[in-house]
């Protein structure tokens, strides 16, 4: 399966190096300035970011964990059609990654306030813009992995229970634990995001 | 990694599987059926599972009528996911029905090699080994146009193109065409199993290297086992071996030279799993050691192992050797009961027990 | 009288009684040996019959081992052999020769059967899997249709026995109660019949001879009334008287030894 997608991780490869290249040998290196891109992207950009990437990896992260749950539950429950209602529960915890995202963007987005663009250039609205940006991220990541590894153990959750409905109550302990990984993300973003005040004039 | 993806294609697939393999009978189901005393008990016994197919068989209740409404299930089922199948899973169901057109094929060859109206063999075909070429089969008059329409119409194309030459299907015993084409097919579903790249690294690469392994061991051995005593020459039997299994390639060479039961024990020690079932078997213990009896025989044993197999297979999660292992143990399934109904309607209580139950 | 019924039309002659008790004769020691064959038929029948219903136990249980085994074979092959068996055999294995017994003048047909060793046609049949089973099967068939064709021979000979023995029973029976019956009637019937002449012979020969003795003694009478006559003649003449008393002087005389 790696080889297969391996060739595409390497078409952006390419396209960085040659850009890369193309700006280097036209003489113009000293764009690829990583300081002046961090001193003049706008906090605006990076807190919108950081909530954009919250909530879209924690909705792939639930949307990947329904879908595997999901094909197994439709699967097993065709002869064992008991389990669907029970399995739903693995639905809801998958479901719950994406609410903590919900959550965390709700948290974020009111801290974006709207201020004129001489006051946004200060250390205050950089931590802001910043600290949204990666908790943003954190909170998505965590909740992107907490998602499939949900998903996983719900299907095998499902397909456990079709066989033996003794094993439901087991695997699902196994399942909460997987859930809880997302509560740390959840946790993690709000402390992270906790000191930062909301975009303010100075 | 196979978490991520594979239930995308195969998710459903895998649960349906996993659901037929719980319908299942169990040791229970079967004490039970052994307790019948009429094949009508058997029926009443049987309708959890087969009821759908059994409700409607007129009175005159044979063993021959519950087998056929049994494959009639197995092949109902298995269609089904075969049609719900898509990408790599459906090539490999697809393998999966090869074997099942290996046996047609040759039932259609016996035919022609005979001049026999092929059209009634259709009849005896296993089901799920038909295919839309399969009738065309039935148009060659003789062997040369058999074996163009066989390379042209039947997905066996490249098993056939590889070993056999047309003047093979005349010259040689339809039993070595046969196993020539079986083993060939197992080195092939074997490479796809490791090799494709859909496959390769995943649960299902390794459990069925396994499984395929034991599959083309298994019947080294008896093909070495039943030579004995036929015209079968060491080298053509060298040439049924698949090149696949624990046993090859040093057990394969061994075997190949083996004149007796002994001498196939001693080539399969290389294997201790094997050594065992000799042992079990009581086969190669002296010359002319009675099979069957009390004393389970060797083919007892390897479907025994088989059914274990299968049954281990469905620890895992995220794999295609699910639907070959259920295949296999739906197949079990209708084995034992038949064999139960014949007890039953031969009334031979005492090797009812012979059945093989895994669950 | 139901003798008279039953019996042969012949004249009641002596040559014919000659020839019913020639015929008499001959039925009963007809009938003996009739018997014995009947007797020796029987026992042999008798014979074939425990046989049979051996070999009919005997079938039912091979019957059953066969019809088991090739459930053995339905259950490691997996499929049906049956065809391909079929298709690949090209010369009997099982062979079947009759020749002919001789019973007591009965001819019975005798089935034998033998294998012929060499021949495996479809030895390579579940080669895969289930050989072993599809040769076991082979032989405990062998064996049943072994005992089949035993059973076949013993079949007929019970057939054919079965309708020797009614035919020479019949025969017996025949003779018994029919043909010695009706001889044995047809001699009475002769014998009461020249009794009959006989007696009616020596009747009239009675009657000739009462007859006769009646003329005589009429004759004798007359005579002796015209003796009588004559001698009154003759006293009256004196003379005739002498003559008598001579005759009786005769008896003092010795007796005749022969």
């Amino acid at each position: 399966m790696l080889s297969s997608y391996g060739s595409s991780y390497s078409y952006p490869a390419l396209a960085a190096i040659v850009i890369g290249s193309y700006i280097l040998f036209t003489g113009d290196g000293e764009y690829f300035n990583v300081g002046k891109f961090l001193e003049e992207t706008s906090p605006y950009s990076w807190a919108a970011a950081g909530i954009g990437l919250c909530i879209g990896l924690s909705v792939i992260g639930a949307a990947w964990g329904i879908f595997v749950t999901g094909s197994s539950i439709l699967g097993g429950g065709v002869r064992a059609p008991r389990i669907r209602t029970k399995n739903l529960i693995s639905i809801i915890f998958c479901e719950v990654v994406a609410i903590y995202g919900v959550i965390i963007c709700i948290v974020f987005s009111s801290k974006i306030t709207s201020i004129p663009t001489q006051d946004l250039y200060h250390p205050e609205n950089f931590y802001t813009g910043y600290a949204l940006f990666w908790g943003g991220l954190t909170v998505g990541a965590c909740n992107l992995i907490c998602g499939v590894a949900v998903g996983i153990t719900g299907s095998t959750a499902a397909l456990a229970d079709a066989a033996d409905q003794t094993l439901f109550v087991k695997i699902l302990v196994v399942e909460i634990f997987g859930g809880v990984l997302g509560l740390f993300g959840l946790i993690i973003g709000l402390l992270v995001s906790g000191k930062a005040t909301e975009f303010q004039r100075h | 990694m196979e978490g991520l993806f594979f239930n995308v294609h195969s998710g459903y697939v895998e649960g349906i599987v996993r659901g037929y393999r719980n319908s299942l009978l169990t040791s229970s189901n079967y004490s039970n059926l052994t307790q019948c005393e009429t094949l009508d008990d058997l029926k009443l016994q049987l309708t959890p599972s087969y009821g759908e197919q059994l409700a409607n068989v007129a009175s005159p209740f044979t063993t021959s009528t519950i087998a056929s409404k049994a494959t009639d299930k197995l092949v109902q089922d298995f269609r089904y996911l075969r049609a719900q199948a898509t990408g790599a899973l459906a090539k490999f169901m697809d393998f999966l029905t090869y074997s099942y057109m290996i046996d047609n094929v040759a039932l259609l060859i016996t035919g022609t090699l005979h001049e026999r109206d092929t059209k009634d063999l259709l009849e005896r075909c296993h089901p799920l080994g038909v295919f839309e070429g399969l009738p065309a089969l039935c148009v060659a008059s003789n062997i040369e146009e058999l074996y163009s329409i066989v390379l042209v119409e039947t997905p066996l194309a490249p098993f056939f193109k590889n070993n056999l030459r047309s003047a093979d299907l005349d010259e040689l015993n339809i039993e070595i065409v046969r196993n020539t084409l079986y083993k060939s097919y197992l080195e092939a579903f074997h490479d796809f199993c490791t090799t494709d790249p859909t496959l390769k690294g995943t649960p299902t690469a390794e459990l069925m290297s396994e499984i395929l392994g034991f599959e083309a061991d298994r019947r080294a051995i008896n093909i070495t086992l039943n030579s004995f005593g036929t015209d079968l020459s060491k080298a053509d039997r060298k040439r049924l071996y698949p090149e696949i299994g624990k046993l090859h390639p040093e057990g394969s060479l061994m075997l190949s030279r083996a004149d007796d039961p002994e001498a196939v024990r001693l080539a399969v020690e290389i294997v201790g799993e094997y050594r065992s079932f000799f042992d079990q078997s009581g086969l190669g213990q002296g010359p002319g050691s009675a099979l069957g009896g009390t004393q389970k025989s060797l083919e007892d044993i390897f479907y025994q192992k088989e059914m274990e197999l299968a049954k281990d297979t469905f620890t895992h999660h995220f794999t295609f050797a699910v639907v070959y292992a259920w295949l296999k143990l739906q197949e079990q399934e209708i084995r034992n009961i038949t064999w139960i109904a014949e007890c039953i309607a031969q009334n031979q209580k005492d090797r009812i027990g012979n059945y093989i139950s895994v669950f | 009288m139901s003798g008279t019924a039953n019996r042969e039309a012949v004249f009641p002659t002596r040559q014919s009684l000659g020839l019913m008790k020639a015929k008499l004769k001959g039925a009963e020691t007809g009938h003996s040996l009739l018997k014995r064959k009947s007797e020796a038929l029987t026992k042999r029948f008798r014979e074939i019959t425990r046989r049979i219903d051996e070999a009919k136990r005997k079938m039912g249980r091979v019957m059953q081992i066969a019809a088991f085994s090739l459930a053995e074979v339905t259950y490691a092959t997996g499929g049906q052999i049956g065809y391909q068996v079929q298709e690949s055999v090209r010369a009997a294995r099982f062979r079947v020769r009759s020749r002919q017994e001789n019973v007591s003048g009965v001819q019975l047909p005798a089935f034998e059967s033998y294998i012929t060793e060499e021949n495996n046609d479809f030895g390579l049949t579940g080669l895969g899997r289930g050989g072993q089973q599809v040769q076991k099967c082979r032989d405990v068939y062998g064996k049943a249709v072994e005992t089949l064709v035993e059973l076949a021979s013993l079949q007929t000979a019970f057939v054919i026995l079965d309708e020797v023995i009614k035919i020479v029973n019949r025969r017996v029976n025949a003779i018994e109660h029919v043909i010695i019956p009706r001889t044995e009637n047809t001699i009475k019937y002769i014998n009461s019949e020249l009794d009959e002449l006989d007696r009616e012979e020596f009747y009239r020969l009675k009657k000739v001879k009462n007859n006769k003795k009646k003329a005589l003694d009429e004759a004798e009478a007359e005579m002796k009334a015209r003796q009588a006559l004559e001698g009154d003649k003759m006293m009256l003449s004196g003379k005739g008287g002498d003559e008598p008393s001579d005759l009786l002087a005769g008896e003092d005389e010795k007796d005749v030894i022969f």
